[in-house]
């Protein structure tokens, strides 16, 4: 067969399917049009999102500290809106003209026919003029959401965080589709940390629409709509008396405040000064008050309790006599000759007094420096990396919200990193044996720190929420946290609590706070800062002999620890533990002593 | 330019390439239009359509003996990466057929196909005395060529795209030089199943069919009733095969011919797309205003489903020119095929050609409802950096063909 007829085969074929696929063709859109032209008019359906409201977050007792309040949102829908309209409800709703066309163009990514979220917390007055002029202003719609509020006298601005209106970025980067533009999520603190407990799941409302996009009822008698589920609520383990009452402690100072129950590891209270009006992000979130709030120099959207590392000072010395156990350089009876100042290498370190060859439960009470820095040569950087990061210093404490610090723990690699390795010698671990140095930690380490302590080597994960209470059903659903013994000895705590005993209750830098009442025990601190003036410490657990309070407080700037931060640690374990019936504060006039 | 220019520039087949890529990104723009996070595919779609046009540039200009020479080097890098893909591809849609490098996807199936038809043309082209396809050693030999994709294909398992491959051999085959009545002996069995399955009167009538052509062959009596007796025996047997299925694969098959049996499952993209297409009328409803389209109705509308876009949107009038457009080109293809005298440049052009005609034929057949949903791509139209490229990689070796067209030495 020569190539010419082979040709004419495939050409045969090509018209051959050529006029079948014509044929089809011609029969679905020339001679059926009609039928399918109804048809797909019927198929315009138009989906309208429901969402639910967030979840709630209630305190200890049961109390409301987070709620939700009904609100109108102005809602446009693309395909039927008249641009030419946008002034009058420009005007309406008091945005600026651009304000509305750039957010009419960012629709642009979603469906034309979905109505997008414009504005947030319209009044009664713009609802009712949408109403009466619902016929003129095609496209243009409200819809009942629920904003955020918060009824009580305390802020607990970090710990709640939270729920903003997605940004762009967010919505590129997210995993599946679930958020569309104008969507709240949950940006800080509890908000973020339990976005998908609270947010709920979206419905879908299906309306079949004709192609004008004008309703004809809902979609298949409503059976694909889908039900929206409301957001679980969340227990927190906060008590809100105790966390008002931290506030007003704190008042305007710079610092942060934590207290857990050393069993379980609850946070009672947590309170980070400056902290902000979270009011500003539920409604329509101001982007000048925003601004103001990131360029504070005072940092009020900086969680100090789990975001801040200073170096701990002397709230480090009992850390510090248990690295010296655990090393075997030191033992409950054996003493340190102090005698009021530290030579090594040439080099002096001073110490606030002189005194002679005392045991670890002295040297806590008076917060003697030259017995820990002794130790601190002695134990050598390798110890005190191992047993210090037993404690969880140098990683997480796991407490449930986002964008906790790790602190420092240095270790021999870290300082080989930052000095070389024959750029430091042995000497960094005088200064690291008080808590000075390059080590740094956070208010939330400390705490659990000190609970793990209280507790004779529980070691519990701080955390927030106590239960998930699924609003559908009721049902409540205690979360789990970690709890571990860290395995030291039964003398050791002994020792190091008798010392922490005697700070407040004997002869020690805390004896100002001595109640009465109850047995307050702890250590203060003062961080060193060669910026100015230095941070105030204070960690403490009571009562002594069953502890069910444990606490850190920070002051930034505030001078020595016993100055600022014991007394207000003292007035709120004696609070707690009094039922938040006593208020035993008084402030500190007399400048402190140094520890 | 002079006339010299034309007259090897191959400008009818340029036109209409460039007109169905324009096409495409149209279709793309509009079938995206508005969607939640793929509205940048026709940015892509035209940024490698301008990568594919040099491509085009580039092979009409080579001499066709480094395409002939490197094409078995082609083939075996295929089957390596189709080795590779099935390993670590990236499964989509339940097929393991993507490398995902640098936020693109790339499909070995499709770059495949060109080796696949290089090799198997430059195999038959040789030397003439010993690769006679009538020959049984080198019909089998031929038949490997294709054969391995094949089953590397069917494996992933992208049966739609394995198809294509099975479809390459018999034209080329023919085209070498083999007797049409071993093309018919290896036709009419699928033809049979198929017809058998519709029902008795077609089978019947496909089996008076092969009858008659069997009695004008004169291939001797031992040869044409083996054949008719194959095929008798698989028409029975389909029947009972389909009757011993359990109630959901039955089903699914008859889904297959008729959408309307399985409205809300495999039957869905059918119905929808018919609406689509038939709701179009003949002029259409207008760019952007299809509200098929335009309501995301059609899953996949911007990849196996583009013709829906066309035949809303442009109405009978643009999908006709559309498939003008392909039949122009396809029989471009095989017009090159007979104009060249360089063995190798034509039958790549058949067997490329072949796959034009066959991905037209499913796809656009399977949008107006008349063939099985096969997921195979609208050469061209569908949105795609693989298939695109190497679409366009076989116009650039149609136009090679044109170009040297009264070269006979390779």
């Amino acid at each position: 067969m020569d190539t010419q007829n082979k040709k004419l085969y495939f050409f045969g074929l090509v018209g051959l399917i050529l006029i079948s696929l014509t044929g089809r063709l011609a029969f679905l859109q020339l001679l059926n049009q009609g039928d399918f032209g109804k048809e797909s008019m019927k198929n315009a359906v138009k989906t309208i999102t429901e969402t639910p409201a967030r979840g709630l977050m209630y305190d200890r007792n049961g109390k409301v500290m987070v709620d939700n309040r009904p609100s109108y949102t102005l809602v446009i829908t693309p395909s039927s809106f008249d641009k030419a309209n946008i002034e009058e409800v420009a005007n309406l709703v008091g945005m600026p003209f651009d304000e509305i066309k750039t957010a009419l163009e960012k629709i642009k990514g979603t469906n034309r026919f979905n109505p997008a979220k414009i504005k947030r917390d319209l009044d009664f007055k713009t609802i009712s003029y949408l109403s009466e002029n619902k016929e003129r202003l095609k496209g243009v719609d409200y819809q009942v959401e629920a904003l955020r509020t918060y009824p009580n006298n305390f802020r607990a601005s970090h710990v709640f965080g939270y729920a903003k209106e997605i940004s762009e970025k967010q919505l590129e980067k997210q995993i599946g589709d679930y958020y569309t533009q104008g969507d709240m999520i949950g940006s800080d603190g509890l908000e973020a940390k339990y976005e998908e407990t609270l947010r709920g799941e979206k419905g879908y409302k299906f309306m079949s629409v004709d192609v004008k996009g004008r309703e004809m009822g809902s979609y298949n008698d409503g059976n694909s709509d889908i039900k929206p589920v409301n957001g679980s609520d969340l227990v927190l383990a906060i008590d809100s008396d105790l966390q008002e009452y931290a506030e007003k402690l704190m008042g305007n100072k710079r610092g942060g405040v934590v207290a857990m129950d050393p069993r379980t590891g609850e946070i009672l209270c947590m309170v980070s000064k400056p902290d902000y009006d979270l009011k500003i992000f539920s409604g329509p979130t101001d982007s000048k008050q925003f601004a103001t709030l990131i360029n504070d120099v005072d940092k009020p959207l900086f969680d100090r309790v789990i975001q801040s590392k200073y170096p701990p000072g002397s709230t480090w010395k009992p850390m510090m006599s248990m690295i010296g156990f655990s090393s075997g350089e030191l033992t409950p009876k054996s003493t340190i000759t102090c005698e009021g100042s530290f030579t090594y290498g040439g080099r002096t370190w001073e110490d606030h007094g002189a005194f002679g060859p005392i045991t670890v439960v002295t040297a806590i009470e008076k917060s003697v420096n030259v017995f820990f820095y002794k130790l601190g040569l002695k134990c050598g950087i390798d110890n005190y990396n191992k047993y210090a990061s037993i404690y969880n210093f140098g990683k997480r404490t796991g407490i449930d919200l986002p964008n906790e610090t790790y602190g420092l723990l240095p270790s021999q690699e870290y300082l080989d990193k930052v000095f070389g390795k024959k750029g430091w010698n042995q000497s960094v671990m005088i200064n690291l044996g008080i808590g000075q140095g390059e080590l740094l930690v956070s208010p939330i380490q400390l705490a659990c720190y000190c609970a793990a302590i209280s507790m004779n080597g529980i070691y519990s994960q701080p955390h927030l929420v106590q239960k998930v209470k699924n609003s559908m059903t009721g049902e409540e659903e205690a979360l789990k946290f970690d709890q571990r013994k860290i395995n030291m000895s039964q003398d050791w705590f002994d020792v190091v609590k008798k010392g922490m005993f005697l700070v407040v209750n004997g002869t020690g830098t805390a004896r100002n706070i001595k109640s009465d009442e109850y047995v307050l025990s702890g250590k203060t601190g003062t961080a060193e800062n060669s910026r100015g003036q230095n941070h105030s410490w204070f960690i403490g657990f009571a009562p002594f002999d069953d502890p069910r309070i444990a606490i850190c407080v920070l002051g930034e700037n505030a001078g020595f620890g016993n100055a600022f931060a014991a007394p207000i640690a003292g007035s709120l374990m004696v609070r707690y533990l009094s039922g938040n019936k006593m208020d035993v504060y008084k402030e500190d006039t007399t400048g402190g002593v140094n520890d | 330019m002079n006339r010299g220019f034309f007259n090897r520039f191959d400008l009818t087949l340029f036109i209409t390439t460039i007109l169905l890529v324009t096409t495409g990104i149209v279709a793309i723009y509009s079938a995206t239009y508005g969607g939640t996070s793929v509205t940048d595919f026709y940015v892509k779609q035209m940024i490698f359509a301008v990568v594919g046009f040099c491509i085009v540039i580039v092979l009409t200009y080579l001499p066709p003996r480094y395409i002939a020479q490197s094409s078995y080097i082609l083939y075996i890098i295929s089957i390596i990466m189709l080795l590779l893909v099935l390993k670590f591809g990236k499964v989509i849609n339940g097929n393991r057929s993507w490398f995902y490098i640098g936020g693109f996807g790339i499909q070995p199936s499709e770059f495949a196909k060109i080796a696949t038809v290089l090799a198997l043309s430059n195999f038959l082209s040789n030397s003439e005395e010993k690769k006679d396809p009538n020959k049984l050693l080198n019909f089998v030999r031929a038949g490997l060529i294709v054969a391995i994709p094949f089953i590397l294909i069917k494996l992933q398992p992208d049966t739609g795209t394995s198809l294509v491959f099975l479809s390459i051999l018999i034209p080329v085959l023919f085209w070498a030089g083999l007797n049409p009545f071993w093309v018919l002996a290896l036709i009419s069995p699928v033809m049979i199943a198929i017809l058998a399955f519709l029902g008795k009167t077609y089978f019947i009538a496909g089996l008076v069919l092969i009858l008659i052509m069997l009695f004008f062959f004169k291939r001797g009596w031992l040869w044409s009733s083996a054949i008719l007796v194959l095929n008798t025996i698989i028409g029975f047997s389909v029947s009972k095969l389909y009757l011993n299925l359990k109630p959901y694969q039955q089903k699914r098959i008859e889904a297959l011919f008729d959408p309307s049996a399985d409205p809300l499952g495999s039957g869905y993209n059918v119905i929808q797309a018919k609406v689509a297409i038939g709701s179009g009328g003949f002029f259409g409803k207008g760019f952007l205003l299809g509200t098929q389209t335009q309501l995301k109705f059609i899953p996949e509308q911007w990849t196996d489903f583009i013709y829906c876009m066309v035949g809303e949107e442009f109405g009978f009038l643009g999908a006709i020119i559309v498939l003008t457009l392909y039949c122009i080109l396809i029989i471009k293809f095989i017009n090159n095929a007979s104009l060249s005298k360089n063995k190798f440049l034509s039958l790549s052009c058949i067997g490329f050609g072949t796959i034009f005609l066959v991905h037209v034929t499913i796809n656009i057949g399977m949008t107006i409802g008349v063939m099985p949903v096969i997921g195979i791509p609208l050469p061209m139209l569908s949105y795609g950096i693989s298939s695109l490229l190497s679409f366009l990689f076989m116009v650039g070796i149609a136009m090679n063909a044109y170009r040297n067209r009264n070269i006979y030495l390779t």
